[in-house]
Formats: C-alpha cells, structure tokens, sequence
C-alpha cells in the first residue's frame, strides 16, 4: 500500500472537514462493503475516488451522505461524531450528485426542484430567490426555470440537478460519474462548472482523462479498502496500478500515433448515387459511381421531420457497402441517432431509402428490415427485459422463426462471442453494466444481421470493460454503423468516417483525415483534441516514471 | 305508442344518425393525432399544467375558489337528469374550455378518450332500457323482438352530454394554474398534504417511465417483436411489464435517498401563497349559482326532455 | 374499463366517492409517512403499464393488471390505484372527476383481493407463482367488471343491458391479463422476488 502525501505535514496539524476512522460496513445480505476504512477529507481537497466495480466507492459516499447509518467505526464531521438521523444543516454540508439526473428532479419545474434544498433548510423566500436564480444561472438554464424536467436534454437535467445541489451551498461535493453519457461538448461545459466550484470534491469516475485536470489526490479503493491514498499524478503514472484496478486506459494509446495532414474533400454538397431513382429535373447526372457493387444501404436525398416540425434529417445522401466499417459522429441533437431509427425502419421520412438494391416504402408496414439490420442501444437497460441471458438472446432468433438445435447453438455462440460462457442461466438485471453491454451485443448478434449498428457502445463502461469490448468488436466480420464520440474507438473499429452536423452529412471521408480534420472543432465543437493531449500527458508521466 | 319502420325510414335514420357521428369522430381522431405516422403506438403524453401560465380569468382565478367553484358546477352537471339542461351545462364548460385560451387539442384528445365508452352506452341502452308505458318505441325492419327506446337515445345522449361537460371542465380546473399551486391550493382546504405531494411526484416519474417504457419497447420492436394475441406476446409483454416495475422499484429507493440528500423529512416545503380578492369569491358565487340554478330547473321538472 | 361522468345516479356517485376516500383514508394510515414518496413512484410505473395496449381481434385491450399491483404493493395498492386513477383523469379522462369514487373502488378492491389472496397462493416454486399470478390476474379483472356491473345495475333497468354486454366484452380480457399477469410474475420471482413479498416498496 502507498500513502506518499506531498503535503502530508500541513495535514498532520489541520482538522480534517470530514475523518472516517477505521469504518466497516455490512449490507444486511452479508456483503463486506469497506473493511477498516480511515480517511481524512480535508478542506479544498479535490479527490479522485476510483476502483473497480464492487470495491466498496458507493457504499463510502452513502455513508459521508448519510445515506447509511455507519456501523463499526465512526465518522467525524468538524470533529463532530455523526450518528443517528442527519438533519437537514448536517446533510446539507455534503451534495451528492448521483449518476441518473431523473432520480434527483423529482420536482414538476426546475424551479421547484432548485429551491426543493434551500426550503428544507428553512431559508427565507428572498434567500430562496436569490439562490434559485443565480445556481440556474451558473448552469444556464435560467430560461427553462418554470419548465418541467422532462422537457430537457439529458446534459441539460445533469447541469439541473448540479444546479439542484448547489443551491444548498454545500462544503464537500460528490459527484458519482458526472460524464457518463455526456457528449464532449456537455463534459466540457460541466468540467468547467466543477472548476469553478470552491469547496472539497469527490469524483468518482473510470474516465481518468476527465478527472486528470481535475483532481489532485486519488484514492484507489479495492475489495472495501483504501489501497492507495496517493497525488493523481502518480496514480496515473504507474501503469502496473492502473491495470491492477482495471483502470488501465494505455491501451488506448497503442494507435494513432501517425499524424496526417487535413484532406477535406470540400464541399458536403457534392453527392453521387448508386441506384437510379430519380434525376435532379436540370438534366445534370449524378455523378456515376465508382465502385459497380450495389450498397448495401443507400439513402438518397433522405430527410426526416418530427411531428413537432423540428427536421431531424435534412436531405441525407448515404451509401454503406457490404463490409463497410462506418463511424457517425456529430454533437448530440446532430441526427445520429435518428439516421439509426430510420436505417432501422422505426422512424421513416421522405426520399428515397434502398436496402440491398430494394426500395423501402415510405409508408405502410415497415416490412422486414428488423431481419436484416441489427442494434445495440446506448443504454443496456433499456434492451435487457428477459428474466435469464439464454431467453435474451434467443428472444430475436425465435421471432425469425427459430428453434430447437440451430436456437440453441445461435444462443451459445453468441455468449461465446462475447464472453459471456456459462452466463446463459443468469439475470440479466443482476449483472455488471459490462456484462449487460455485452449481453445486449449477443442479443443483436444472435439474430445475424447484416448490418450492425452501435449506439454509443463505451458509453459508462470501465476502461477494463472498454478494453474487452474493443477486442469483442474489432473480431467482427460485418457492416457495421459506429456511432461514438470516442476518438480512440472511432480509430480503432472504422475505416470511414461521416460528420453529422444539424440533420445533414457535412462530411463523408477516411477516418484517418477525420482524426487529423482541425476544422472539426469550429463547425460542431467536437472538442476531441483536448482529450488526446491529456493523455499525451499522461503516457509522458508514464515513461518518466518508467524511466525513472 | 309503436312505430314500425320501413327499410327506407331505418336505413336512413341510421344513416342520419350514424354519418354525422362517424365523421365527428374521424375528425376529432385526425386532429388529435395530426403529425403520428401510423402503426406507433400512442404513449404521448402532455402535462397537465404546460399551459400553467396564462392570462385568461381562469389563470388569473385564485386556485381555492377555482375549485371549489368548479367541482360543485361538475358534480352538479353531472347530477342532471334532463337531456336539455346538460345539453345547457355542455354549452357553459364549452364556453369556459374556450375562454381559458389553452389550445383545444388536450379537451379534444379527452372526448375522444370517452368515445369508445360513450359509443358503447348510444348504441347499447336504446335497445336494452326499461321499458316504460306510453314511450315511443321504434321497430327496425327484421328486428321484430329489439325495439329501439327513443326514451333509452334521450338518457344516452343526456350522459353523453354530462360526461363531455364535465370533460371540457378538466381544462380549466387543471390546466390554468401550475400543478404545485392546484395541489397546495386542494391542501388548505383540507385534502391531506401528503396525497398532493403524491400526486407531484406520480406526476413527474408518469413521463421518465414513459420514456423508459418507449425506449424498451423500441428494442422489442427491432428484435422482431410484434404483438399478437397469443402466448408468446404475454410472455414477452409479461416480461417486459416486469422489467419496467423492477426498475421503477430500483429508481424509488434512488429518488427517496436524493430526497434525503436535499433534507427531506417528511414534508415538501411550499413557498406557495393565496389571496383571494373580491373578484375571486365573485366567479366561484357565479359557477356555484350556475349549478344551483340547473339542478333546481332539473328537480323542478319543467322541460320536457 | 372506466366508468364516466353522468351514468351514475348521484347517491352512488356520493356513495362510492365516501367508501374510496375512507378506503384512501385507511391506506394512509396503515402505510408509513416515508414509504408514500416510494408508493407514488412506483404508481407512476403501473400508470404507464395500464398504456399498453394488446391486439385483440379488430380491437385492442388495454391492460389493468390489478392482480399484480396488489401481489407487488399489498395493503398499499387501494391507495396507489386512487392515486393512478386521479392522474389518469388529469391527463387522460379515462373515468372523468365525478366518477372517481366509483372507478377507484372497482379497480382498488379487487387489487387488494388479489393481493391477500396471492400471498396464500404464491407458495414457494416457481409453476405455484405462475398459477397464484394467473388466478389473481384473472380474478381481479373479474371482480372488476362484476363491481362495474353491480355499479351499472345500481344505476337503474335502463343500465341492465350495458352492464350484461360490459361483462361479456370483458371475457377475453380475462385470459390476456391472466396471461400476462402470470408472466409478469414468474419474471419477478426470478429476477427480483423480495418484491412479491406484498409488502410495498420499503427498504
């Protein structure tokens, strides 16, 4: 174990804000959750909480939150023992971001929601006032005040709910995995909203590029314990660490060292059709393709509108070819997720969509795309409703028709591809958010499309979980639809990139001129670069130690 | 007194009857469904409070008075008994849904979830009601045994009538105060504090599960599910049921601790005030005395129908 | 399966609405202060459950699931169905304002029913919970549509012939909430059983 402290001696003479002395806790189930946790938080502290899945991070912000009432060992706040019910003064010193903004807006306005805290605490209206503007203010969403939560994008109920927990002015933050699922551009706007924050901070967070300029001392915690107590710069320095708390994300730096120079083919306009469905009225001609195999998907001129009127798709012209490796990026709101929808035959809009050299009707039933194009959502959650990974993946085979021996070995063949032998009895419900991820991808699998798209697939996974969904995804053998805004995953699973910007294609080229493509960052404000240079960082701390 | 009718008089009364009827419908369907494309399942919901904030003289009508002024009017509308004077309660709820100037669309969207029901009870009760001596009943050529109750259509048609007025009362009780205020407001006068609280808080999670459950069913739909009536669509719909309550068990106790973290104890705080002027007590006086004024015509019995 | 506004004679509308807010009354009594916030979430689920519609033959169903609100919420589920109701007139008029009374009794008292009665049924395997799920799905819509019925019947010989076709129209929905609700169950027995213990949504 290492408690290397730079500033170990102003901490022997100064009263920690929160002291936790050997604390142990045990879930009524039986589970050791911390075993013999002492810990001193101290004032403006900026503490990187990290550790694998299970090692016991959650429990010991319940416990600072008084979410649990602390069992063996005690906990000081200023000194003051803590025990019993908290009141409302005692739990306001800590707020705790949790991970699901819709947990914590459980208000009908924003409003009602930012001044939910100040209230309990028995401030005056002008008080309560004042703090609901300027917090709603600090996150910008004071013109969505009297607005109900789910009127919001999702980076919208995060900085909400930040908003939330501000108000209440609390002395120590904790924020459990601030950026999962946030686009870079959101994560960008929340990492400066922590920097401004004053007080004491606890992250916790697999993304230890996010975390790099934010914190200075990290806590690795293993198996209920403080393994490391350490400045971050030194966690991240030590390679042999990172991997013994799956946190290694080096493996991410293995590529794309090369750097090529901007090959922009110029104007988004310009377009080129494989099948003939029409000609633009001018007698001009579309540009005859190239390549003489029919794609296997082909948009032509494809545009689509919410019912609202909002246009999510605007005059889409698309061509994806069997074997392709294609990734879609754009800010969120860019039509990522809508071109999915309508590849998928749940959302259908106008012009002209051709499958395998067919034409899919704009209208009637949406016919048999499902058989052909597979999915994996964003969110694992959302997929998963069977009570055993066998039923989940044997779900979509039986609805092709399947039984029997070929359902069977559909089912374990999948698993396998994943990694998931000897899963197929288990719930799914109960089930790491790595393994449910994987899951999910069997589940598509299982089904055999020919086309697979993948909506954010590292969304909220661990680097070790990254890791092995890399290796998972780099063997397959399929056309596949990336949608990401991870750099690194872009590079290493396509060779084809298309830029979504406001519903339309504005660029359609090779990955390695999308990596190197500097105007990126001022027609979308897909801030990539920021996080590579981060990690150079990282990996040149690496190899002084190395060196060292 | 007994009619018998021709084929020509029947098909025509039907005609006369039912033509109107449909055509109402379809629209009211159309309209109230404007911009869905076919085939997707019909989970949107609105708030009941988006139109919160308006300027109409409901928006402007203290929230106590408001409802007290307004319930009594709809349980006295739907007391009523003769087909003209609900016909009369239709017209005044129509007035007030139209003079809160909140969009059409949400009433709309609650006559047509009534119509199946109300359908059911127009077609059903003229050919099923009690008879009665003296009544009017009409013979349908080849229906020998099922005479039609015009007595039954006038007690149809009245319920249709009182249900609608009452319907087109929801929007101005509801939808012209934030829903916080409508509910603080049903407090001071004595409902207890925690089912209003309840009903913020159903309220709020009703549209983060629909999120949820649409999500869902989404991945259901691109694995190949399509519902039937069959085992296997229970099972998957079971299943899928299932899910969507674990989670929303699992998302309670995550809800209840962010509560906690903000200090609750118990109680929601409201920061809400009422005061009610001269004008207030004026329009409740106003609607109580409308409702008075129909019951009392209705138990005086002096219309005919 | 709602009552509207206007088809019940004002005594059994006063009627009803009395029996319903004593019935509210009690469950908020029995049920502790800090379990209502949870109830209310958990009610916002079954709210959306009662959205899904089942294809059955030109028409569709939708689904009630009294048995299984009452096997997850116990003594607490007349309370939640009250609260589902009230919000499903808010936003939908399903059942309008007047008639709350009446639609809360006809759906919250056979859910606790079925509650009670899937407690001694439920048994410990997983083909009992299948069984205890479908007799209560079953049941509870029966019940529902008899209490609906006698309401109908109450409201005079005019109502007789629609209370006679409401029941009959229910029979298929019967077997599809039996079926479902049996599925439903099997699949929290296996992925969450502490949650069919009836006990509400506690710790």
């Amino acid at each position: 174990m290492h408690f290397i402290r730079d500033d170990t001696i102003r901490r022997l003479h100064e009263e920690p804000l929160y002291r936790l002395d050997h604390v142990s806790h045990r879930y009524p189930d039986g589970t050791q959750a911390l075993r013999d946790v002492s810990l001193g938080l101290y004032r403006g502290d900026r503490v990187a909480l990290v550790g694998r899945n299970g090692s016991g991070k959650t429990t010991l912000v319940r416990l600072l939150a008084g979410l649990l009432p602390c069992g063996e060992g005690e906990i000081r706040c200023r000194g003051q023992v803590l025990q019993g019910e908290l009141s409302p003064q005692q739990r306001a010193r800590v707020g705790v971001l949790f991970q699901d903004p819709d947990d914590q807006l459980f208000c009908n306005t924003l409003n009602d929601d930012v001044a939910f805290g100040p209230l309990n605490l028995g401030l005056g209206e002008d008080e309560v006032e004042r703090r609901v503007v300027r917090c709603l203010q600090q996150v910008g969403l004071l013109a969505l005040r009297y607005k109900p939560a789910h009127h919001l994008s999702y980076g919208q109920k995060k900085r909400a709910a930040f908003a939330a927990i501000m108000a209440m002015e609390p002395e120590v933050l904790i924020l459990d995995e601030p950026t999962a699922n946030l686009d870079p551009r959101q994560e960008q706007v929340f990492k400066e909203l922590l920097s401004d924050y004053q007080g004491t901070l606890l992250v916790i967070d697999h993304d230890l590029l996010f975390l790099y300029d934010l914190c200075q001392r990290a806590v690795v915690m293993s198996k209920g314990e403080v393994h490391h107590d350490y400045s971050f710069a030194e966690l991240v320095s030590q390679p042999a660490y990172l991997r013994e708390h799956g946190l290694d994300f080096t493996f991410r730096f293995s590529c794309c060292g090369g750097h090529h120079h901007s090959h922009s083919n110029g104007d988004g306009q310009r377009h080129s059709h494989h099948l003939p469905s029409h000609d633009h009225g001018d007698g001009r001609q579309h540009t005859p393709p190239a390549a003489v195999q029919t794609p296997l998907l082909e948009l032509q001129h494809y545009s689509f509108r919410y019912p609202d009127g909002t246009l999510g798709l605007d005059d889409v012209n698309l061509a994806v070819h069997r074997g392709d490796r294609l990734a879609l990026v754009g800010e969120n709101g860019a039509g990522k997720s809508t071109l999915a929808a309508c590849l998928l035959g749940l959302q259908r809009g106008e012009g002209y969509f051709f499958f395998d050299g067919q034409l899919v009707p704009n209208r009637g039933r949406p016919g048999e795309l499902w058989r052909r194009v597979g999915i994996v959502f964003q969110n694992a959650a959302d997929q998963l409703f069977n009570p055993s990974c066998r039923e989940e993946v044997a779900f979509g085979p039986q609805r092709l028709g399947l039984r029997g021996a070929e359902l069977q070995r559909r089912v374990e063949e999948s698993l396998t591809r994943v990694r998931l032998e000897g899963f197929a009895d288990k719930v799914p419900l109960n089930m790491s958010g790595g393994e449910r991820k994987r899951l999910a991808i069997a589940a598509a699998l299982a089904m055999e499309p020919e086309v697979l798209i993948l909506d954010e697939p590292t969304a909220g996974l661990d680097p070790h979980g990254e890791e092995l969904l890399l290796g998972i995804l780099g063997e397959l053998d399929l056309t596949t639809v990336l949608i990401s805004h991870d750099l690194f995953f872009i590079g290493e699973l396509s060779e084809r990139t298309v830029v979504m910007h406001q519903g339309a294609i504005i660029r359609d080229y090779r990955t390695t001129h999308f990596l190197t493509d500097e105007h990126l960052h001022s027609i979308n404000g897909l801030d990539y670069s920021y996080k590579m240079e981060c990690g150079t960082r990282i990996l040149a701390l690496q190899n002084g130690s190395i060196g060292a | 007194m007994e009619i018998h009718l021709s084929w020509v008089q029947a098909l025509g009364g039907t005609l006369a009857v039912a033509l109107p009827l449909a055509l109402a419908l379809f629209l009211l369907r159309r309209f109230v469904r404007a911009g869905r494309r076919d085939g997707e399942s019909d989970w949107t919901v609105s708030a009941v409070d988006d139109h919160g904030h308006g300027s109409s003289s409901f928006h402007r009508w203290d929230a106590r008075c408001k409802l007290i002024g307004l319930l009594l009017f709809a349980f006295a509308a739907a007391a009523l008994s003769s087909l003209a004077l609900a016909l009369a309660a239709l017209a005044i709820s129509l007035a007030a849904a139209l003079a809160c100037r909140i969009p059409m669309r949400g009433a709309l969207r609650r006559l047509l979830a009534m119509s199946g029901f109300l359908l059911m009870l127009l077609l059903v009760i003229p050919f099923t009601a009690a008879s009665r001596p003296g009544e009017t009943l009409l013979y349908f050529p080849g229906l020998p045994g099922l005479p039609f109750h015009v007595g039954g259509l006038l007690l149809a048609l009245t319920i249709v009538c009182k249900a609608s007025a009452v319907a087109l009362l929801m929007e101005p009780l509801f939808a012209t105060a934030p829903l916080t205020v409508t509910l603080a407001a049903c407090a001071r006068l004595g409902v207890p504090e925690s089912l209003g609280r309840m009903v913020l808080l159903c309220h709020r999670y009703i549209f983060v599960f629909l999120h949820e459950m649409s999500r869902m069913y989404r991945s259901m739909r691109v694995r190949g599910f399509v519902p039937a009536t069959d085992l296997a669509t229970a099972n998957a719909v079971g299943n899928f049921l299932g899910m969507l309550f674990v989670r929303s068990f699992e998302r309670t106790g995550r809800v209840y601790e962010a509560m906690l973290c903000r200090g609750y104890r118990g109680t929601f705080p409201s920061s809400a005030t009422f005061t009610a002027t001269a004008s207030d007590y004026a329009k409740t006086f106003c609607w109580v005395m409308l409702g008075a004024a129909l019951i009392t015509l209705d138990l005086l019995r002096l219309l005919p129908w | 399966m709602h009552i509207s506004d206007g088809v019940l004679p004002m005594s059994v509308t006063l009627a009803s609405a009395v029996v319903s807010l004593a019935g509210v009354a009690l469950s908020l009594r029995r049920v502790r202060n800090e379990e209502l916030p949870k109830i209310a979430v958990v009610t916002s689920s079954f709210f959306v459950a009662s959205l899904v519609h089942l294809p059955f033959g030109p028409t569709s169903v939708h689904l009630i699931l009294p048995g299984v609100v009452g096997a997850l919420l116990g003594p607490a589920s007349f309370l939640s169905i009250a609260l589902g109701l009230f919000l499903q007139s808010l936003l939908f008029q399903f059942g309008g304002l007047t008639a709350l009374g009446a639609n809360t009794l006809m759906m919250g008292l056979p859910a606790l029913l079925c509650g009670l009665l899937f407690q001694t049924l439920r048994g410990t395997t997983l083909v009992r919970h299948g069984i205890a799920g479908a007799v209560c799905g079953g049941l509870g819509t029966l019940l529902a549509a008899l209490i609906l019925a006698a309401l109908l019947a109450l409201a005079g010989e005019d109502f007789f012939g629609v209370a006679k076709i409401a029941l009959l129209a229910h029979i298929p929905v019967f077997f599809i909430e039996a079926g479902v609700s049996a599925f439903a169950v099997t699949f929290l027995f296996r992925v969450k059983p502490e949650l069919l213990a009836g006990g509400g949504p506690g710790r």
